[in-house]
């Protein structure tokens, strides 16, 4: 089966660094995180009392009334980050609606609205059933393919944290083959007592704003919201005269097979999904120009990816930024792959790699460039993102503009 | 969408479900008209549903292993071991690197995530258990199966309402297909418990499409028949095709049906999986043609693909067409098509 080149040509967001594609693009651009102290729930209990929240969230400005009511936080991010990216595309309408395939990728879903389900339940008082409609993470695919119409293929990968990496090379992996036309990719995540406790339980938050790969990294900071992408085959978005702000060139993804939470601490397999996704995208890492790096700032996750980083660019890694934007989104579980992917097509485009914002200083495990004193020009035009999760799943995307 | 299969080949089932483990008490049951369905306990509500009392984690997986599994993960693990097995794979026999895994699961982590809270809610912070949190995330049992048996392939969970396994099957085959992969082990897993069908009674699906739902895991061993043949494995069964829609558009309903079942011929037998018995567009298809609905035997839930799958191979004589169609209510759809018997040439 011959396989189509996949270009980007719709981009939508809304997380909190920033509500639109230009807002998020200025917040890249000028190094501006958005992780700040939370009010969503009460986090007194905990020593991080920090997130990047979508601060001052009206469901009613995108929302009649019934929406808000039947949709959760996350599906409600998801609808409106879809929104930007079809009207961006303008693909609505171009292919038949079977054509037109949901790939998403989800991780706690609407579990901030079923957990207040839950409470209610054990304290004997009456909850609205309604606050379990999102409970599931496949339920972010069904209300956007409901919702704009989209009649083709239909799934949710829901491998923790890699899910939207996977849904974006799973997505080009159907228009690639002419399976779809044209698929809508992302993922979406809320913030949550769940996982917001449940990090802190594990001890890998930050108090801090996250520091990705600098000296006394304490861990993550969470963070919440959705990005999603058009996918298309470059032969018929040029046909129809669609904006291209770049390309997915392959993907690849494995399990290491080694802890539930602990990445393999040689970055063994990390490193071949890497030198995999490459291979696919039949590119040379000497092509690569930068790589955004899953780079939590957790101890152990960030010496890991250093590690695969040496294993897969050799002597030639000193070349190869290794830079994280969870500085500036936080890390935003389900979501994370594809706003992380969203920012690499931002930056490709704008010919810069960002700034790993928040250094406290070199940590001598960490020994690579990881452009920690601010963005840099650059003319490359290949990038990879890398997102890892809980299970030991890794996913490494290789875009280009 | 259709994905025409050339040469992707079954070698290996399991099943776990209220029938007990392996496909023959399934079989027995359909084949005596009776289910495996048992009384929900008084206190957790009424009606029946196909609960996997029989199931004993530890008559498959070492007890220390099995206590820091939650119970979909329990029935993943054991359930990949029976699946290996039964298609003659056995650890370090193979490169670990070019054997996969790809499960939907429904409700994987809700009970955990349940649990995790609970402790959070009586007690604070204090209450948050480390312990459990991790088996919070729904790809848990896929992971969970992949660290036991060294499976370090591909590696994805799946969920999209009943046709989570269908949706995970599509993947493990593209991989093989795509050379990303020589052997994946595809299915699917759920389980079930008190609070969730309080949650389904309050959302009111108890009456409609959780009534009799079940538990536990049905798995199918993929690989392409030229890697089975080199093997020597037994071939089970071939998948000749896999199409699905999202939804059936208003008024446009028979473009979705073509896209699902144009040309596909008439099958020997049909099994039914999710809700597909009762779309209407499939009512006229189907009529008069053997089906298997293993939902009605062992409990329907999201993932129950699997055994609904495996049933349906076994049931196959050799050289039969076998229609596997599974539906949602809110989509998507899903229409694979297999060829039955020991006797398939690769």
């Amino acid at each position: 089966m011959s396989r189509r080149r996949v270009v980007i040509t719709g981009l939508g967001v809304f997380c909190g660094a920033g509500a639109t594609v230009p807002e998020f693009t200025s917040s890249l651009l000028d190094g501006r995180s958005g992780i700040a102290p939370l009010d969503l729930f009460d986090v007194s209990a905990f020593p991080s009392h920090i997130g990047c929240q979508v601060k001052g969230y009206d469901p009613q400005a995108h929302f009649d009334r019934n929406t808000v009511r039947k949709l959760s936080r996350a599906d409600q991010f998801a609808t409106i980050a879809a929104r930007e990216a079809l009207k961006d595309s303008s693909v609505t309408g171009q292919y038949s609606p079977y054509d037109i395939g949901v790939s998403m990728g989800a991780g706690a879903a609407g579990m901030f609205q079923a957990e207040q389900w839950l409470k209610a339940e054990h304290s004997g008082q009456k909850a609205s059933p309604d606050l379990l409609r999102g409970i599931l993470p496949d339920s972010t695919t069904t209300v956007l393919a409901r919702t704009f119409g989209l009649a083709g293929y239909q799934g949710t990968v829901t491998t923790a944290c890699s899910s939207s990496a996977t849904a974006i090379g799973w997505g080009a992996d159907l228009v690639a083959t002419g399976r779809q036309k044209a698929v809508l990719v992302g993922g979406s995540d809320a913030l949550s007592l769940l996982t917001f406790a449940g990090f802190n339980s594990l001890k890998v938050v930050d108090p801090a704003p996250c520091s990705p790969f600098s000296l006394g990294r304490q861990g993550l900071s969470l963070g919440e919201g959705a990005a999603c992408m058009v996918l298309e085959a470059e032969e018929d978005a040029v046909a129809r005269g669609a904006k291209i702000y770049g390309a997915v060139l392959g993907y690849a993804l494995a399990g290491e097979a080694h802890h539930m939470t602990a990445p393999e601490p040689s970055g063994v397999t990390a490193a071949r999904v890497m030198r995999e996704a490459l291979q696919l995208a039949g590119a040379e890492p000497a092509r690569v120009g930068w790589v955004n790096a899953h780079g939590t700032g957790t101890p152990l996750n960030d010496v890991v990816e250093s590690n695969a980083m040496k294993l897969v660019f050799g002597d030639h890694v000193a070349n190869v930024p290794l830079i994280s934007t969870k500085a500036m989104t936080g890390h935003c579980l389900g979501a994370a792959g594809v706003i992380e992917a969203l920012a690499t097509v931002i930056a490709l485009n704008h010919r810069v790699i960002p700034q790993t914002l928040n250094f406290r200083g070199r940590d001598p495990e960490c020994e690579l460039d990881y452009c920690h004193n601010g963005s840099r020009p650059s003319e490359c035009d290949m990038a990879m993102s890398n997102s890892f999760a809980f299970g030991g799943n890794i996913t490494s995307l290789v875009l280009a503009r | 969408m259709t994905i025409p299969m050339h040469d992707i080949v079954i070698t290996g089932f399991s099943t776990i479900t209220a029938a007990g483990a392996g496909l023959e008490p399934i079989l027995e049951l359909i084949r005596s008209g009776r289910d495996a369905l048992t009384p929900v306990p008084a206190e957790h509500g009424s009606g029946r549903w196909g609960k996997a009392l029989g199931f004993k984690a530890t008559d498959h997986i070492p007890p220390l292993k099995t206590r820091k599994l939650d119970r979909c993960s329990q029935f993943a693990v054991a359930a990949t071991g029976l699946a290996l097995k039964d298609a003659g794979i056995t650890r370090d026999t193979l490169p670990a690197e070019r054997i996969g895994i790809a499960l939907g699961c429904g409700f994987g982590g809700v009970a955990n995530s349940a649990e995790f809270l609970t402790g959070y809610f009586a007690d604070g912070a204090d209450g948050a258990s480390p312990m459990l949190f991790p088996n919070t995330v729904s790809n848990a049992s896929a992971s969970n199966a992949s660290i036991e048996y060294g499976l370090k392939g591909p590696n994805v969970t799946q969920v999209q309402r009943f046709c989570s396994t269908e949706s995970a099957l599509m993947m493990a085959c593209r991989f093989i297909a795509e050379g990303r992969a020589d052997i994946m082990v595809t299915g699917g897993v759920d389980d079930l418990t008190p609070l969730m069908l309080s949650g389904f009674a309050a959302t009111g699906q108890l009456r409609r499409y959780a009534e009799h739902f079940g538990e536990g895991c049905g798995l199918l061993v993929l690989e392409s028949a030229e890697h089975a043949a080199k093997r020597g494995a037994t071939v089970k069964g071939r998948i000749d095709d896999i199409r699905t829609v999202g939804l059936l558009l208003p008024g446009r309903e028979p473009e979705g049906i073509d896209h699902l079942l144009g040309g596909c011929g008439i099958p020997d037998v049909i099994s039914l999986s999710g809700t597909a018995r009762v779309v209407p567009e499939f009512e006229e298809r189907i009529h008069g043609i053997p089906s298997l609905d293993t939902g009605c035997v062992t409990g329907h839930s999201l993932a129950m693909g699997g055994v609904a799958m495996a049933v349906l191979l076994a049931s196959l004589l050799p050289g039969q067409f076998g229609l596997h169609l599974a539906a949602s209510p809110e989509g998507p759809y899903f229409a694979i098509r297999f060829s039955g018997g020991a006797s398939v040439q690769p």
